[in-house]
């Protein structure tokens, strides 16, 4: 294909830069909309996020997305799971969340681990029962999870030392006390990991979180 | 593309990306319940074992969690389990000591291979179609059964047959249990590149059946003859850690590899020396060798005993094999031999091995009775830096030859364990027409070849990482060996183990097999234990010989010099060695390390004779031999013989996953079906064919580099000197 003219290459349709606004319109409207950011944090880009708009994404929908970090708040789960009970019934994150203390990732539970308390608790209840029914048939619950990076960023977080330092799960994840389904209630953008790295005198060498 | 383009399709990908980001649920499958409690994040690491070659390399897999697609209860599924993510060598085993080849590294893909049988499968069409439907494990175990008890009834138990590899171990052991108990003759066996002409002669030289450990690390002086140690011959790994350890300058310095062969193999490529030889005369170089050294009196006769007095004329000073003789046989130049055997005779310990093509002739057994010789004259055997064997804790089982049953009574029912003749034999050898006149055969493999297309039924086995698995190496470290490993991951399909199955179908059977075999696999290995970890001593035998000596008898070649003027040369490839590790992408992947050639077949033909001939790089040349005909691109090899063409085996499937099929040609189809003198082994190396240049590149020749980077030093023979 031969390389266009100025005069034909000058020349955007209408359509194209429509689009274009729309997209950066509806981004940064998802943008300034995000819920739940707990006071007191460190403020946040005016973007909200670092991430690069680099070629690494799949299409340029896919970049510009990450470019403007604008992903849902509430992710969709098998079931709209309440937090806010289960803690208020003195149950802690690490009862279901099984491997923060040990390892990189939190574990997500199985239904084996819903039915430990739930063979015995609120049997009556009918999602309790089609749990219960799924445990017999060997099926487990989908769930999605709800934080994580973009793998172009490179950041590898682990919640073992994070733990260690005592470090509240509410600090990162939002008070769940006050939710029902999880959300993302924080957005981890490398302000908000650097500046609590500040504050607690933790090493913010680029190669303690990218490598 | 100009930048209306650009935009447009920019905009459309957008939008696409937006549209497919609404509601994507993102996994469609079903969600089973995880079957263990893992620490997500966290790796750990589980010993097993390589299964892809007969070395038995200790390996360690890295387990982690991770969502696997998988069977269960007959229904496709996710599952959070513990997964096999990475192979390495596992540094407390004795052979692989840590390391391990670019084959064990590919080994995790048999997992995880998109063709892998996921469960039984019953033929619906013609034999060798593939055509198979789904079946469950009982009715294809009550089908093997009724084929079992059939010929109980008919009181005809001999006509069943397994056909297995020639793996020493304790499977190999329970397997020739389970035919006996059944009344069955012993296991069939079969491997293209097989070492049993090596494992025969040791036997008449020094009384040990058995293939020999080189000590390379404490070595001062290596004469290689055709053995591919450093890539595909034997315990590679083992040994390429040794060699490393010898070329790191002991206390005598730098230690010195000469390589004698037709063709530059990875091995030569490494050798300080390459001597340019005629096919099928290693022996002559290697009696050439030692005929020097007992004239010139740096070593008496009879200091080779035993072995010596497997070669006629030893006693005598070798007259017949004076360097002058010698160079007229090999075309190795006499002062070449001269000096060869005095640097040998110098520097102790110097030890000499062979394997590959030289004993793939039909004098094969001659030219390991030489080196066996030679190396006892220097006083090289049982020392450091010499030849040893590793104790075995018991005498290997009896196993027939894969002839017996294509050649003699078919059997009625064969079970096959894994191998694939079809592929690997000359098309002269007519297997897969026998294979057509059994009634019965049942296969136990994990994929589809062009051997077990022709089975009736698959029971298809866990792959190694699933099951309990055994090792008891036969080379590779001066000490006895014996491993097992259990399972490093739960199973992903609906797989069962090969031993189970079988012991379950011994107990089932109408008249059960008595006395009763283990349960399991995994009970008899660990009912074994304490057998298998006996360090029995080895017993030489040093008294004299029942072999008459042998004499040399120059090779015979099929196909007549005048109308087939090229020797015919295949090799195991470094990484798809006989063809079977050929599905495995990354091996596909890896470029050869002499020709950089990769998803291909190529022939090797001499530079300067490609110059005359009117062949470049890349031309599609036909090849036809007495047998067949096959066409490939050349690939102009500066380190050949201008008398022979070479060929890697391992392409040319036409039914062995997505992977291999179609690939390439498989030059194993012309050879002659010739076998090497008082055995039962296909000579390979045998076959003569002619060359005719067809057309231009078609592009079939896909290499990583340009061509040979560095050429053979001039002043060592350059493989035109003959």
């Amino acid at each position: 294909m031969a390389f266009p003219s100025r005069k034909t290459a000058g020349a955007w349709p209408n359509w194209a830069l429509a689009f274009l606004f729309l997209v950066t319109l509806a981004t940064a409207a998802c943008e300034f909309a995000s819920p739940g950011q707990p006071s007191g944090m460190a403020d946040r880009s005016r973007w909200g996020t670092s991430a690069v708009l680099t070629p690494a994404h799949a299409t340029a929908g896919d970049a510009i997305t990450a470019f403007f970090d604008s992903r849902p708040d509430t992710i969709a789960q098998p079931f709209d799971f309440s937090h806010q009970i289960h803690l208020s019934k003195g149950a802690v994150c690490t009862d279901c969340h099984t491997g923060v203390e040990q390892g990189p990732r939190a574990g997500l539970p199985s239904v084996n681990t819903c039915m430990i308390c739930h063979s015995q608790i609120a049997t009556d209840r009918p999602l309790i029962q089609q749990l219960a029914k799924m445990q017999e048939q060997g099926l487990d619950l989908n769930w999605n999870r709800v934080y994580d990076y973009q793998p172009q960023a490179h950041v590898r977080f682990n919640h073992a030392p994070h733990i260690a330092a005592k470090v509240a799960c509410a600090t990162c994840h939002g008070n769940q006390q006050e939710q029902t389904v999880a959300r993302r209630a924080v957005n981890m953008t490398m302000s908000f990991c650097v500046n609590c790295h500040k504050e607690k005198q933790a090493s913010n060498d680029c190669l303690t979180c990218h490598y | 593309m100009d930048r209306r383009h650009f935009i447009k399709l920019t905009a459309i990908s957008g939008t696409t990306a937006a549209l497919t980001a609404c509601g994507n649920p993102e996994h469609q499958l079903i969600r089973f319940i995880p079957e263990d409690d893992l620490v997500p994040g966290i790796a750990t690491w589980k010993p097993s074992i390589c299964p892809l070659c007969s070395a038995g390399c200790g390996v360690i897999a890295r387990v982690m969690e991770g969502d696997a697609e998988v069977f269960r209860n007959g229904q496709p599924g996710v599952i959070r389990m513990g997964l096999a993510k990475k192979l390495e060598g596992n540094p407390e085993d004795a052979i692989s000591q840590g390391k391990l080849c670019s084959r064990g590294q590919a080994a995790i893909q048999v997992t995880y291979h998109p063709d892998r049988l996921a469960n039984p499968r019953q033929r619906t069409g013609e034999r060798g179609s593939g055509q198979f439907a789904d079946i469950s494990w009982d009715e294809a175990i009550k089908e093997l059964i009724g084929q079992l008890d059939a010929l109980v009834a008919a009181n005809d138990q001999a006509s069943l047959a397994l056909l297995t590899k020639p793996r020493r171990g304790r499977r190999l052991d329970l397997l020739a249990q389970w035919l006996q108990r059944f009344g069955a003759k012993a296991p069939v066996t079969f491997e293209l590149f097989s070492d049993d002409v090596l494992r025969r002669a040791n036997e008449i030289s020094f009384g040990a059946a058995q293939l020999p450990t080189l000590d390379f690390e404490h070595a001062r002086y290596v004469v290689s003859f055709g053995a591919d140690f450093l890539g595909t011959w034997n315990s590679s790994v083992a040994q390429s850690a040794a060699y490393g350890r010898m070329r790191q300058s002991g206390p005598g310095g730098r230690a010195k590899l000469v390589h004698a062969d037709a063709r530059l193999s990875q091995t030569a490529g490494n050798a300080d020396e390459f001597v340019a030889i005629k096919p099928g005369t290693d022996g002559v170089l290697a009696l050439g060798l030692a005929h020097v050294i007992i004239a010139n009196n740096l070593r008496p006769a009879n200091n080779a005993g035993r072995s010596g007095a497997a070669i006629e004329g030893w006693a005598g000073g070798l007259a017949a094999f004076t360097p002058a003789e010698v160079e007229k046989k090999t075309g190795v130049p006499a002062a070449t031999v001269e000096r060869l055997a005095k640097e040998f005779a110098a520097a102790t310990p110097a030890v000499a091995l062979v394997s590959g093509a030289p004993l793939a002739h039909s004098n094969g057994l001659f030219h390991a009775l030489a080196v066996n010789a030679l190396n006892a004259l220097v006083g090289s055997v049982n020392v450091p830096g010499g030849v040893t064997f590793i104790p075995q804790p018991g005498p290997a089982v009896a196993t027939r030859a894969l002839n017996e049953i294509l050649q003699g009574a078919a059997p009625k029912v064969l079970l096959l364990d894994d191998v694939n003749p079809v592929f690997a034999s000359p098309a002269a050898s007519k297997v897969a027409e026998a294979l057509k006149r059994i009634p019965f055969i049942a296969s136990f493999g994990s994929f589809v070849d062009e051997t077990s297309a022709m089975a009736d039924l698959i029971l298809p086995g866990h792959s190694f990482l699933e099951s309990w698995v055994e090792a008891v190496p036969e080379s590779g470290s001066a000490k006895a060996v014996a491993i097992s490993a259990g399972p490093v991951m739960r199973p992903l399909f609906d797989t069962r183990p090969t031993m189970d199955v079988l012991l379950q179908v011994s107990r089932q059977l109408a008249k059960p097999l008595a006395p009763a075999l283990p349960n399991t696999f995994e009970e008899y290995l660990n009912s074994d234990r304490a057998g298998a970890s006996k360090d029995a001593p080895l017993r030489y035998d040093t008294g004299a010989s029942k072999d008459a000596p042998l004499r040399y008898t120059d090779p015979l070649f099929d196909g007549d010099a005048a109308q087939f003027p090229y020797h015919f040369l295949p090799y195991a490839s470094q990484t798809l060695s006989d063809g079977s590790t050929a599905h495995l992408p990354w091996l596909q992947e890896i470029p050869d390390p002499m020709s950089s050639a990769m998803w291909c077949s190529w022939v090797e033909i001499n530079e300067q004779k490609g110059k005359q001939l009117g062949i470049q790089q890349g031309d599609v040349i036909e090849i036809a031999s007495a047998h067949g005909t096959l066409r490939a691109p050349a690939f102009l090899n500066p380190g050949i013989a201008p008398d022979a063409v070479a060929m890697p085996v391992g392409q040319g499937h036409t039914n062995f996953t997505r992977y291999a099929t179609g690939l390439g040609v498989n030059p194993i189809g012309i050879l002659s079906p010739a076998v090497v003198a008082d055995t039962s082994l296909l000579a390979w190396s045998s076959t003569r064919v002619k060359i005719t240049r067809v057309s231009g590149p078609d592009q079939s020749l896909i290499m990583f580099g340009g061509a040979t980077r560095e050429r053979p030093d001039e002043t060592h023979g350059r493989g035109d000197e003959h």
